[in-house]
């Protein structure tokens, strides 16, 4: 588990990231590293609510599951990538270029895949 | 307010000052110009809106300042006619009053001004002018027959006291002809046209009302059929014009669609506006689950950025084993495509954003 809380902690040190954390689907949070205006519980919750929504209505349709949400606001961007039974979720401040820390998260997704498969 | 407390807040602007100044974001200058609302220097906030929007024009948020400071301001300037009328009062004091109020939307204030001016000034058509204009405005919003007829009131008045003034005759005419009184208004365009035979305008209006049915001249009847009906008989002039824009922003948005479902790897396209879409590609029905997909995703991202206070999401992007699904919102139209793994998401998303962008404007043209 403390390698999962250290995988998150580093990706919170990549540019532009507010703050990251594992959530498992029903929307409890494994693992958190966020900034002090973020509150992990309001996090965990919108972004279940996120990916059960459309994760739902993508197998509804017959298009299977998603893997991967990438979302751009006035304020701020988000991306949520689906694990096995839990999700990352990454926020950014609206000016950081989600691009260029995609090496990081891909990384921090293996580093957590890695660890859940060890425990 | 005391010393220290004032200390306090000068202090808080410097850094809210400074915050603007180094990390510019729409949140800052909200913060900021809020606090300048809060100690009534609305200059000072709307000044800062207006700086705010010229970084971030498609801010919500900086709209609602700029509203709420130029709100604050005809306020305050509200408090200051109301005391020049007190020492000495004229009609253009009166006019001005009226014309805040009348933005302000407070009604019962403009009521009681229009009753001051018209005691003070009773040879002055102005205060029946104002009145019945918003009479107007209300019965136009609710289609209540009494608001529809003090309206009609308050307008004969004005063109009694004086014939000549021609919006009174304009808004009188309007309305007739939009209940169904159209020989009626023809009368007032007849005599407008006489004021100023050059006016282009009251020819497009003769010509509009000459091609509308008269439905008599009994005002009360019209107006309750316009009030147990729920609709006006006739649309405005500005109503029956822009037939071609809207056609032209459909135009525009298949063509747009056709551009997008041009791209290399993109399988489905669709512009969606609330419940009617417009779709390009392999989409067979409008029982497509794609639409739905969409509609479903959209809102939901919308919910979680809004929740988050991180304003409105703008673009989605969802991977998984069906390719990829862009999405892009503005306002209350949203686009989208389907496009596999070897697709230019960066080209998808821009289309799409011109394609949402483009059809918002031709709707609010």
């Amino acid at each position: 588990m403390s390698q999962i809380h250290d995988a998150v902690t580093e990706l919170r040190n990549a540019p532009g990231v507010k703050g990251a954390a594992v959530v498992t689907n029903d929307g409890l949070v494994a693992a958190s590293s966020l900034s002090p205006d973020l509150n992990p519980d309001v996090i965990s919750g919108l972004s279940s609510y996120l990916m059960m929504t459309t994760n739902r209505s993508l197998t509804e349709g017959g298009y299977g599951a998603c893997s991967k949400v990438q979302l751009n606001a006035t304020h701020g961007k988000a991306v949520f990538v689906q694990l096995d039974e839990s999700f990352l979720v990454v926020l950014f401040d609206q000016f950081a270029e989600v691009a260029q820390a995609e090496h990081e998260v891909d990384e921090t997704v293996m580093r957590i895949r890695r660890a859940a498969k060890l425990t | 307010m005391h010393l220290i407390q004032r200390m306090k807040i000068w202090k808080e602007l410097r850094r809210l000052a400074h915050r603007a100044k180094e990390q510019p974001s729409p949140s800052t200058f909200v913060d900021l110009g809020q606090v300048y609302i809060n100690l009534s220097l609305h200059d000072k906030a709307v000044r800062m809106a207006e700086d705010g929007l010229a970084l971030f024009p498609k801010s919500v948020e900086l709209r609602q300042l700029l509203d709420c400071a130029r709100r604050g301001l005809r306020n305050r300037r509200a408090i200051e006619i109301r005391a020049k009328l007190a020492r000495s009062s004229s009609p253009k004091l009166f006019r001005e009053l009226a014309l805040i109020q009348m933005d302000l939307g407070d009604s019962n204030a403009l009521r009681a001004t229009c009753q001051q001016w018209s005691l003070r000034f009773p040879d002055d058509a102005g205060s029946w002018l104002m009145l019945g204009q918003a009479r107007l405005t209300s019965f136009y919003r609710d289609l209540a027959a009494r608001e529809g007829r003090e309206a009609v009131q308050c307008l004969e008045r004005a063109v009694v006291m004086d014939p000549a003034e021609a919006q009174t005759r304009r808004l009188l005419s309007e309305v007739l002809y939009r209940i169904g009184a159209v020989c009626e208004a023809q009368k007032h365009l007849q005599v407008l046209r006489e004021i100023d035979p050059s006016d282009q305008e009251v020819d497009q209006l003769l010509n509009h009302v000459a091609t509308l049915t008269d439905a008599g001249d009994d005002l009360n009847v019209l107006l309750d059929e316009v009030e147990s009906h729920g609709s006006l008989r006739n649309s405005s002039l500005q109503a029956a014009l822009p037939v071609p824009c809207a056609r032209r922003s459909i135009t525009e948005v298949r063509a747009g669609l056709t551009r997008v479902s041009g791209i290399v790897g993109v399988q489905k396209a669709a512009f969606i506006r609330g419940s009617k879409a417009i779709v390009k590609g392999e989409i067979k029905s409008a029982r497509d689950p794609f639409l739905r997909i969409v509609r479903v995703t959209a809102k939901a991202a919308h919910r979680f950025a809004r929740r988050l206070e991180i304003g409105s999401a703008s673009k989605t992007v969802v991977e998984g084993e069906h390719g990829r699904i862009c999405i892009c919102v503005f306002g209350e139209v949203l686009a989208a495509a389907l496009c596999d793994d070897a697709c230019d998401v960066e080209q998808v998303l821009s289309e799409l954003q011109d394609l949402v962008a483009g059809a918002l404007h031709a709707v609010k043209e």
